[in-house]
Parts: structure tokens; C-alpha cells; sequence
């Protein structure tokens, strides 16, 4: 009995060391570029010679990076935008449907293609297609491209946040006098908000890393951070790229914090109800 | 307060039919109970109703406007439903307030309402609570007071009581009851439970396999089933299978499996052949069953004709357990190797034992017939 207790205590002990290893492999790499992001010279070298501060003030007297955080930012709330508003509808339109219709059966598979292909391909494509429409270079392009790839994740977070939706909650609103934009507003949104804001903020993670498309889609007036650094990285290896790297990946930790917090506060309020 | 008709009401889903031909004029004020077992297509009728459920074929006026292909939220219906469906991230007076809300009743006017609603299912006082808080019975209560809100034309009501415990569905089916003579309002209530019927109904409408058998008041429906469907969800019985050996004009005398001649009276000319096959239904509280004194004087089987005219059937078997349930005690009886079943209340203290001779009795009126095909026989 407490042999096999010991050897299961051991066991699970060799799961989280190998688990606790393989996490810390894959976070290295982000702690290499937090460090070197503090270095006082010149070089992007690791462990750095000395600490300073300075480059964050370089980041922040570049114009260049200045602006292409601006970029980033609109291109990235824009895609959260349209994202969420294409995958938080067509989720529940598929739920609202009551037999699995053609469109119903077609739609989750159709939805995954874009992520299936390459984005070198996707962003050749595109570049032609929007060069068609005069759309080359513009914001528009860059956030209809995130899109094509945000769309499905937050269409499968709202399949899953609807899942556990009480759908009698909207029979009930339209059976009291609700019509169909007055029971989402009343009674559906207020169930699944917590969901919807996860989903915004997966696209706009997504959209802030994703480098591919928007390399081939942007032009100087719109290059997003990692356009930038692409470039700048090709040029000259100095801890700028570190500094925006640092920043980027401080976002994208605040955002899932906030997600996390957000889904477990829903989670919380049910298990206190 | 208004009528409501239902015209040959169908709802197909894919190849099954959930509803077939449901037709009934629903009358001003009345509380109508839909009964039937699981599956047999009352939900869906109600939903009709209500607007959720869109009809495959038929028509649903209210107080003479075809409301069929009105949506949920055109139609002044409202629902109770089984789950109650309280808004959760709402407040108990928001929740009763939502539908005036949705008729855009001003804020002020519409709080005093919902306040007034609660106080009369007795949840005043509830109104800054969660709903997520309340026991089921307290749930309950407020799905009513939200529904009854709006002032629906008809108040439909789907199986909402039964999510509670026994106890508090029966003091819940007297406070409904005592609502709906108090609103005057034309309720339609949805149950499984015959009990529940029974107590509410002014008229119950009985369905099975999506068909609306038999629609009639309480007693009309027990006393009077149109099929031995009815006679045997109401309550139960003792289905005999018989054939007619000799029918006159006023009795009807049939050769039984429990191995008896019995003669069932007729009012005059009784709707039966020769040879033709009957199921009677003897229910337990028709059936008097006491010791037998003088088994013997069964002998050969003949039925006594009682001075008025009345017969009296008699079967003599042995009892073959004995099964305590509290205000009765039921007693199986095993006649000439076919087994049925009679009862004695609790209080009778003179108890039989298993193994014991006995004599069932009952009145030959008593009795009901039913074809082959189900369909009840005019004796």
C-alpha cells in the first residue's frame, strides 16, 4: 500500500519535473530577450555586459517604432473588431439554426481553411487580390488578412461559450415581448460577455504577432512591430528589438492575465451560484 | 381573458410526427390541462402556442386573429417554463419587470407592477435578490409573477412544477389553482402527473403519440375514457381480456380469462356481437375483496342478479402478496391462475394474508369495455 503510494508520488513527481523542464526550455528564449532588452551596450549579447535603461528611451525618441506601435495597435483593435463580430455571430447564428443545415455542416470546417494555409501563400494571394481593389498598403488590407485568422479562433470560443449557454434564457426573452436585437442585448450578451471579450482579445494577440502577412501586405506607412523588427534586425542587431519584443510580450501576458480573469470570474459566479 | 382554437395543429420534425391533428377550442378563463406521458407532443403543442415552435401545418387563432405565423415575441403569450429560464445576471424585480420593460412601460410604473406581482405569489420583499439564490419553490413563484406581468393573453404553463418535491407541488397546484380564479386569465398547464391534472383542471385534454384523444372535464375523462389508452394512464386498473358469449338487450355476459362468466349490464341494446373480443377494466377502488366464507358457493360459476335488477360479479382466487402502501394496502389475487389486483384502506385492520382464500365483488356498472382497437364499448 504505501509502496504503491510512494512509486505514485514519485511518478507524478517525474511528470511535473519533466513538464516544469519543458516549460522552462520554452520560456528561456522570452527571458534571453527580456534581459538583453535592459543591456548598456550596444550589442544584443547574452548574459550582457552591463544593465541600463537606455534603450527603452531610444524606443521611445524612434519615430519609426513609435509609429509602427501605433500600427500595430490599430491594426490589432481593428481585427479584434471585425474578428469578434464575424465569429461571435456566425457562432450563434449556427446555434439558433434547429436542424443542421447545409450552411450549418459547411461552416465550421470552412471557417478553419485560412488557418490550414501557409501564410506566405495567404499573403501573396491577398497582396494581388487587394492591389485589385486599390487596397494595397492600407490598415484595411492588414486587418482583413489577421482576420481570415483570428475569425476562427473566436468562432470556436463562442461555440464553446454558447455551449453552455441556457438557450430557454432566450426563449424566455422572446416570449416576454423581446424581439430578436432586444433578447441578444438583454439576455444573451449579458451570459456570454466574459466569452466575447476573451475571444476580442485572442484576435488582437493574434494579430499583434503575426508577422507574414503583414510583411507582405504593408507598406512603410503601415508596417506593424514585427515588420519592423524583421527589418531592423536584417540591418543592425541593437536591443531595440529586445525593448519592443519585451513590450510585446508584456501585452500579450496582460491580455491573457485579463482573459484568465475574465473566465474566471464567470466560472467563479457559477460555482458561488 | 380570451379563446383560443387550435385547428388540425401539426408539427413534423424531419419524419416524426411530434403533434398529428390537434384541434380544440381552449374556452375564456378556463385552465386547460394537456396530459400525457413523455413524448406525446403536448410540450410541443404549447410551444406552438407560445410562439417558439413554428406549426408544420394547421392554425392557432387568438380571440379570432390568426396569430400562426406571429412570432414569440408578437404574440401576447406568456410562458412558465419547466426550468423556470430566470434571467441569472438579472435581479428577481428585473426579471419580473423584463417584459414590461420590452413593451416600453416606464420605469416608474413598471417597478410598481412587478412589485405588486411579487407580492401576490408571495415574494414581496424578494425583489433585490439574485435569482440564482432562491430554493426552487421561491424560483418557481417568480416565474410566475414574471409571466403573469405582462398581462398575457393566455398563461401557458410547461410541467413547471415538476422540478419540485412532492410536498411543495401539491401546496404550489392550490396556490395556482387559487391564482387563476383570482386573474381570471385562460391558462393552459402542460403535466405528466394525472394527480396534478385532476386537482387543477377545469377540463383536461389527454394526448398520446402526438394526438389529442379526449378533451373533457375531470370527472367526464375518468368516468368516461374514450380508449383504453385514457382509462389506463388515468389510474390504475385491471385489464381483463374477455369475449361476449351472449348478448340480449340488457346485459352483455362474457366468458372471462379469470375462468368467470360475468354479465356486464346494458342501458338497452348494447353496442356488441357474439364473439367478439372485450378487455373490461376493473379499477381498484370498485372492487370490495373480504375473506370467503363459503368458497363453495361459487360453484359452477353463475352470476347473481340482485333483486334490482343490478348484477353483482364475484370471482373467488387466493391472495399471493400483500403490498403495504401506507393509506391502502393492495392485494394481489391470483383467480384461477390470472393475476389482479384490489384494495383495502389502511385503516381496515381485519388483514388478509397471503395464501388466504378470497372474494372479489363489484357492481356490473362499474365495469368498462373496450374493442380490440381500443376504442370504448356503449353497453
Amino acid at each position: 500500500m504505501s509502496s504503491t503510494l510512494h512509486r505514485e508520488t514519485l511518478e507524478t513527481a517525474a511528470f511535473r519535473a519533466g513538464y516544469l523542464s519543458l516549460l522552462a526550455i520554452m520560456l528561456l528564449p522570452l527571458l534571453v530577450v527580456v534581459v538583453t532588452s535592459f543591456s548598456g551596450t550596444g550589442r544584443l549579447a547574452f548574459p550582457p555586459e552591463s544593465f541600463s535603461i537606455a534603450w527603452y528611451g531610444e524606443f521611445l525618441d524612434s519615430v519609426r517604432w513609435l509609429d509602427a506601435f501605433t500600427n500595430s495597435i490599430i491594426v490589432g483593435v481593428g481585427t479584434a473588431l471585425l474578428a469578434t463580430v464575424l465569429g461571435v455571430t456566425g457562432a450563434f447564428g449556427q446555434e439558433l439554426e434547429d436542424d443542421d443545415g447545409l450552411l450549418g455542416t459547411l461552416l465550421a470546417p470552412l471557417v478553419l481553411v485560412p488557418l490550414l494555409i501557409p501564410p506566405v501563400i495567404l499573403g501573396i494571394t491577398l497582396l494581388m487580390y487587394f492591389n485589385e481593389f486599390g487596397l494595397r498598403g492600407s490598415y484595411a488590407s492588414i486587418v482583413l488578412a489577421h482576420t481570415l485568422w483570428a475569425t476562427p479562433l473566436v468562432y470556436f470560443v463562442m461555440r464553446s461559450v454558447f455551449s453552455r449557454f441556457d438557450w430557454q434564457q432566450l426563449d424566455a426573452a422572446q416570449d416576454l415581448g423581446a424581439g430578436p436585437v432586444q433578447s441578444f442585448v438583454h439576455v444573451v450578451f449579458p451570459n456570454v460577455k466574459h466569452g466575447i471579450f476573451v475571444g476580442g482579445l485572442l484576435a488582437f494577440i493574434i494579430s499583434l504577432q503575426e508577422f507574414v502577412m503583414a510583411l507582405f501586405l504593408s507598406t512603410p506607412g503601415t508596417q506593424t512591430i514585427p515588420v519592423i523588427a524583421w527589418t531592423e534586425i536584417r540591418q543592425a542587431l541593437d536591443p531595440v528589438v529586445s525593448v519592443v519584443s519585451t513590450i510585446l510580450v508584456v501585452i500579450s501576458v496582460v491580455a491573457i492575465v485579463a482573459a484568465v480573469i475574465a473566465t474566471n470570474l464567470e466560472w467563479l459566479s457559477r460555482q458561488l451560484s | 381573458m380570451s379563446e383560443i382554437t387550435l385547428s388540425e395543429l401539426e408539427k413534423q420534425y424531419g419524419d416524426t410526427t411530434a403533434v398529428e391533428d390537434v384541434s380544440v377550442d381552449i374556452r375564456d378563463g378556463e385552465l386547460l390541462c394537456l396530459l400525457g406521458p413523455s413524448g406525446s407532443g403536448k410540450s410541443t403543442t404549447l410551444r406552438m402556442i407560445a410562439g417558439l415552435e413554428e406549426p408544420t401545418s394547421g392554425e392557432i387563432t387568438i380571440n379570432g386573429e390568426d396569430v400562426t405565423d406571429q412570432s414569440a415575441y408578437e404574440r401576447n403569450t406568456s410562458t412558465v417554463f419547466q426550468d423556470w429560464a430566470l434571467f441569472p445576471h438579472k435581479s428577481v424585480l428585473e426579471n419580473v419587470a423584463f417584459g414590461l420593460k420590452m413593451r416600453d412601460v416606464p420605469k416608474e410604473q413598471r417597478r410598481e407592477r412587478a412589485e405588486a406581482m411579487l407580492e401576490r405569489v408571495q415574494m414581496g420583499g424578494y425583489g433585490d435578490e439574485d435569482p440564482t439564490n432562491l430554493s426552487g419553490g421561491q424560483k418557481q413563484r417568480v416565474a410566475l409573477a414574471r409571466s403573469l406581468a405582462v398581462n398575457p393573453d393566455v398563461l401557458l404553463l410547461d410541467e413547471p412544477l415538476s422540478n419540485l418535491d412532492k410536498r411543495l407541488r401539491e401546496d404550489m397546484q392550490i396556490e395556482l389553482r387559487e391564482i387563476h380564479e383570482d386573474v381570471e386569465e385562460t391558462f393552459v398547464h402542460v403535466t405528466h402527473d394525472q394527480d396534478e391534472a385532476f386537482t387543477l383542471a377545469d377540463r383536461i385534454g389527454i394526448m398520446n403519440e402526438g394526438e389529442l384523444i379526449q378533451v373533457g372535464e375531470p370527472t367526464e375523462v375518468y368516468e368516461n375514457p374514450a380508449n383504453r389508452f385514457i382509462e389506463g394512464f388515468l389510474g390504475d386498473t385491471n385489464f381483463v381480456e374477455s369475449e361476449a358469449v351472449r348478448v340480449t338487450d340488457d346485459a352483455v355476459h362474457v366468458e372471462t380469462e379469470l375462468g368467470y362468466e360475468l354479465v356486464l349490464p346494458s342501458d338497452g341494446d348494447p353496442d356488441v356481437t357474439e364473439g367478439a373480443e372485450l378487455t373490461l377494466s376493473l379499477r381498484p377502488e370498485v372492487l370490495s375483496i373480504e375473506q370467503d366464507a363459503a368458497a363453495d358457493s361459487m360453484e359452477g360459476h353463475e352470476q347473481p342478479v340482485l333483486a334490482d335488477g343490478s348484477t353483482l360479479n364475484a370471482v373467488v382466487g387466493t391472495v399471493e402478496n400483500v403490498l403495504y402502501r401506507g393509506s391502502t394496502v393492495r392485494y394481489s389475487v391470483s383467480v384461477n391462475g390470472t393475476s389482479m389486483f384490489a384494495e383495502r384502506t389502511g385503516a381496515n385492520t381485519d388483514a388478509l394474508t397471503a395464501g388466504e382464500e378470497v372474494r372479489i365483488e363489484w357492481e356490473g356498472d362499474d365495469v368498462l369495455a373496450f374493442r380490440p382497437d381500443g376504442s370504448q364499448v356503449t353497453l
